[in-house]
């Protein structure tokens, strides 16, 4: 079994107190108790300061473009539907520049688990703000504070098709370790709003701030009922963050419904060589 | 012989699918077929017009003439008039308009059948088809047999429905025209062929490189790849994704090439422009990926459904940062096949990005190849995945060795492993990298990392980079045609009606466009011949990549640009003036 050094690659560089660490520790332990190791395992980073963790964290990885690390996911995991995909990446980079993979990857119920650190700025462009910041929200690229509304990433994700929505917070790594696990085991489109800390470059959003709005779902929550759900992740527009499974079903995957993966990943196939099969169509 | 056929009508009523029956028919009676179509950017209610010119040898050009004009409506008749000769026939219905001109007619009551037989207007079509036929003196049971494998899912009756139609135009023909029927369809013995366009010969061209993913966004003229690709791919064992944009497209080829199979895109220059950050991203994290473009006239949407190489330095340098790729621009059918399979081998052995370009002319005309070409081809090819690491054993690499994916090599080629090999990571970086791909800023590896994928493109040009191919005697022409892609039937067509004129011409061809070996290429150039470039866009834009790669300066140009492809006689008549 593989431990918390197989899976360490550089020291990170984040700021002391940052989300990350809990995040980045929450992952590895999730990978080791799936019975994961570094070589069978695919991540997909975004770029920002969540994606750098693409040095810290050992696996069969992509560093992708900011934005694109979902579509690059898509490909890997069609190639090689029996390996986990994951992809960590931030805010900005799920629900600014790569919203509409997002949206289009939660109607594919492609069968990744995409985390994403949920800190409402921009930290490694220096404090910019995020498309989560709250509306009024003040930064350095809305000095007098974000007209926009915030995206709501369950809602959103939910009403799009994915088929598990899950959200946590960073200060607690038992929570998000169990959400990230979760949401791998599951078989389909799994997203984990990581709600998220920015110490350097959000005043707003702190620990103090999720401590008093964060509270569990219940034993008794429906997860498995869409409109629930749905009323649920609405509670977020109002600043009150449920923690726990919003929502759950069973749905086919998108590689479960082609045929042509039914006997083998398409990267183990063999090679296809009757090509008399398409010149006839031609005659 | 040879002779051209031209249907046209309105927009939405089956024109397309008419023509490529015809063309069947020629090449199933044994002769060889190349056509165009021409269509405006609507489903219904512009005209539509197909020609196919038919020829007893190899063809690959349009001929200026139409021998037999087939007008579903009088806008037909009225736009391509002025292509007729006085041998020409005119195929058309009086009742539905009438023709002053004293021409060769051939009135065929398309609407009385219809009423008789209670057929649908889309059946025009099919009298059309046998009203041809007979003209032409081709076989009506050919014909007959390509409506029943059309109908064949429809059942008999549909068939049956059908051929009352066919006959009905043959009958026609033979009854009130016998004098005039052209014996240009005979049946004679012939190989097998196979009806293509370049669209089509770069689908094919990727089933036989074994290629596994593609994904698209629909976009004119690049979309039939998407829908011949969709259609096989349960059959050939391949994933085709019709992702939510031409971002989504290039990066999950990205991902699916990383992890191990042949991923191929494809779109026109709108799609492609969107792709330009992942073709850099490619070129850094060296993910080898083909990228197909059929160029149609731009800025922005263009004329979508027309003909341009206007792309061409943009492909060439699309990306940001300095990165190398390879750029192939077939000339027709037969090369497109070659160099699609070709492309697959050389992403995968260079780890790069390679380009293969086509246009609207070349991407939807039809052009039949035999099939013994696609057989012996078949037969030759050989996938080279370069420098992947399939199987792992301890042997290649003990485990206590660390693998490194981007290792400095000579040749500028790293070791590609399969994601998924136990006992190993690694990562493919956006950012620069180390040799272990881990993040890096550093002068040094900098530097390291930015010549090792500058060597690629060296090693390319000593192994694989293939030197223009050469119509006509170079030593002793004057007139030496430069063109690259799509033009190349053209261009040798224009050579044939020059040498009937006592002008001996030669012709250098390129279809390996980017990068060129400087010196190889310079050498084919002297200062005493007349030169003369031949493109399909407004700028010259292969003359000016062959300035910058030879220092060589082409100063005579025959350029069109107005959605239209050049014609071999425009290139003769270019010649004419410069002679005189």
């Amino acid at each position: 079994m593989a431990n918390i050094q197989d899976f360490s690659g550089y020291n990170p560089t984040w700021c002391p107190g940052c989300g990350d660490w809990g995040i980045g520790i929450a992952i590895k332990q999730a990978l080791i108790q799936l019975g994961l190791d570094p070589s069978s395992v695919g991540a997909v980073f975004g770029i920002g300061c969540s994606g750098n963790m693409n040095d810290f964290l050992n696996a069969y990885a992509i560093h992708s473009l900011h934005g694109r690390a979902i579509p690059n996911a898509i490909g890997f995991k069609i190639a090689n539907h029996k390996m986990p995909v994951i992809v960590i990446a931030g805010d900005g980079d799920t629900y600014g520049e790569g919203g509409n993979h997002l949206m289009h990857a939660c109607r594919g119920n492609h069968d990744i688990t995409v985390i994403v650190h949920d800190n409402g700025v921009y930290g490694l462009t220096t404090g910019q703000s995020a498309p989560t910041a709250q509306k009024g929200f003040k930064s350095k690229s809305t000095p007098t504070g974000i007209i926009e509304t915030p995206i709501n990433p369950l809602a959103l994700t939910i009403t799009s098709g994915a088929t598990f929505v899950a959200q946590s917070f960073a200060g607690d790594a038992i929570h998000t370790i169990s959400m990230i696990k979760a949401g791998i085991e599951h078989k389909g489109f799994s997203v984990v709003n990581i709600l998220q800390p920015c110490v350097t470059f959000n005043k707003v959003n702190t620990y103090q701030y999720y401590l008093q709005r964060v509270y569990k779902l219940d034993e008794n929550y429906q997860k498995n009922d869409f409109k629930i759900a749905v009323q649920k992740s609405l509670e977020i527009n109002d600043e009150k963050f449920p923690l726990g499974i919003i929502y759950q079903n069973k749905k086919a995957t998108y590689s479960d419904q082609l045929p042509q993966l039914k006997d083998s990943t398409l990267v183990d196939k063999k090679r296809f060589t009757d090509i008399d099969q398409i010149s006839k169509l031609f005659i | 012989m040879n002779f051209t056929w031209l249907i046209g009508g309105e927009a939405g009523f089956g024109i397309m699918t008419t023509g490529v029956v015809f063309s069947k028919i020629a090449t199933r009676s044994g002769y060889h077929i190349f056509d165009y179509i021409e269509y405006p950017s609507l489903i219904r209610g512009g005209h539509n017009a197909y020609e196919v010119h038919v020829s007893g040898d190899d063809v690959s050009h349009l001929s200026p003439t139409i021998d037999v004009l087939v007008c579903l409506n009088k806008e037909t008749y009225e736009k391509h008039k002025s292509r007729l000769t006085p041998s020409s026939l005119v195929v058309f219905d009086k009742e539905e308009f009438e023709i002053k001109e004293d021409i060769k007619k051939i009135i065929i009551p398309f609407k009385k059948i219809l009423t008789d037989l209670k057929g649908q207007p889309v059946m025009k079509n099919t009298i059309a088809l046998g009203a041809s036929i007979g003209l032409l003196g081709g076989d009506i049971d050919e014909l007959i047999k390509i409506i029943s494998e059309q109908f064949s899912k429809k059942g008999e009756e549909v068939i049956n429905f059908n051929k009352q139609f066919v006959q009905a135009g043959y009958d026609a023909v033979k009854k009130n025209y016998s004098n005039l029927i052209l014996n240009y369809l005979v049946k004679k013995a012939g190989e097998d062929k196979l009806v293509i366009t370049g669209n089509d010969a770069f689908s094919i061209g990727s089933v036989i490189a074994d290629a596994r993913v593609y994904v698209a966004y629909p976009m004119t003229p690049s979309s039939t790849v998407l829908t011949d690709l969709a259609s096989w791919q349960e059959k050939v064992g391949m994933i085709v994704r019709h992702a939510e944009d031409e971002i989504s497209v290039i990066n999950t080829a990205i991902g699916s090439s990383f992890a191990g199979v042949r991923s191929a895109v494809g779109t026109s220059g709108g799609g492609f422009a969107l792709m330009a950050e992942a073709i850099s991203f490619s070129g850094i994290t060296e993910i080898p990926l083909v990228v197909f473009i059929a160029q149609r006239p731009g800025p922005a949407t263009g004329m979508p459904t027309w003909t341009e190489q206007g792309d061409l330095l943009f492909s060439v340098f699309s990306g940001h940062g300095e990165f190398p790729k390879i750029v192939l621009a077939p000339g027709d059918n037969e090369e497109m096949i070659e160099l699609t399979a070709k492309a697959y081998n050389l992403a995968d052995q260079y780890q790069l990005p390679v380009i293969v370009m086509s246009d609207m002319y070349l991407s939807e005309s039809h052009k039949s190849i035999t099939k013994k070409f696609v057989d012996e081809f078949v037969k030759n090819y050989k996938v080279n995945r370069g420098k992947l690491i399939n199987k792992i054993t301890n042997n290649h690499f003990p485990i206590s060795k660390k693998y490194l994916r981007y290792q400095i090599t000579d040749d500028g080629i790293s070791p590609r492993l399969i994601p998924g090999t136990p006992g190993y990571f690694y990562q493919a970086n956006s950012y620069e990298h180390l040799e272990d791909g881990h993040t890096s800023e550093d002068a040094k590896p900098r530097l390291e990392q930015v010549d090792k994928r500058a060597r690629k493109l060296v090693t390319y040009l000593a192994e694989d980079f293939s030197m223009p191919k050469i119509y006509g005697d170079l030593e002793k022409s004057e007139i030496v045609f430069i063109s690259w892609g799509s033009t190349k039937g053209i261009v040798i067509e224009a050579q044939k009606q020059l040498k009937i004129k006592n002008t001996n011409s030669a012709f250098i061809h390129f279809n390996h466009i980017y990068p060129l070996d400087k010196e190889k290429v310079k050498s084919l150039f002297e200062e005493s011949k007349k030169y003369i470039l031949v493109e399909n866009n407004s700028w010259g834009q292969f003359g000016k990549l062959l300035m910058l790669e030879t220092g060589f300066e082409i100063k005579e140009k025959i350029l069109r640009y107005d959605g239209r492809a050049i014609t071999a006689e425009e290139i003769v008549k270019y010649v004419q003036t410069l002679k005189r």
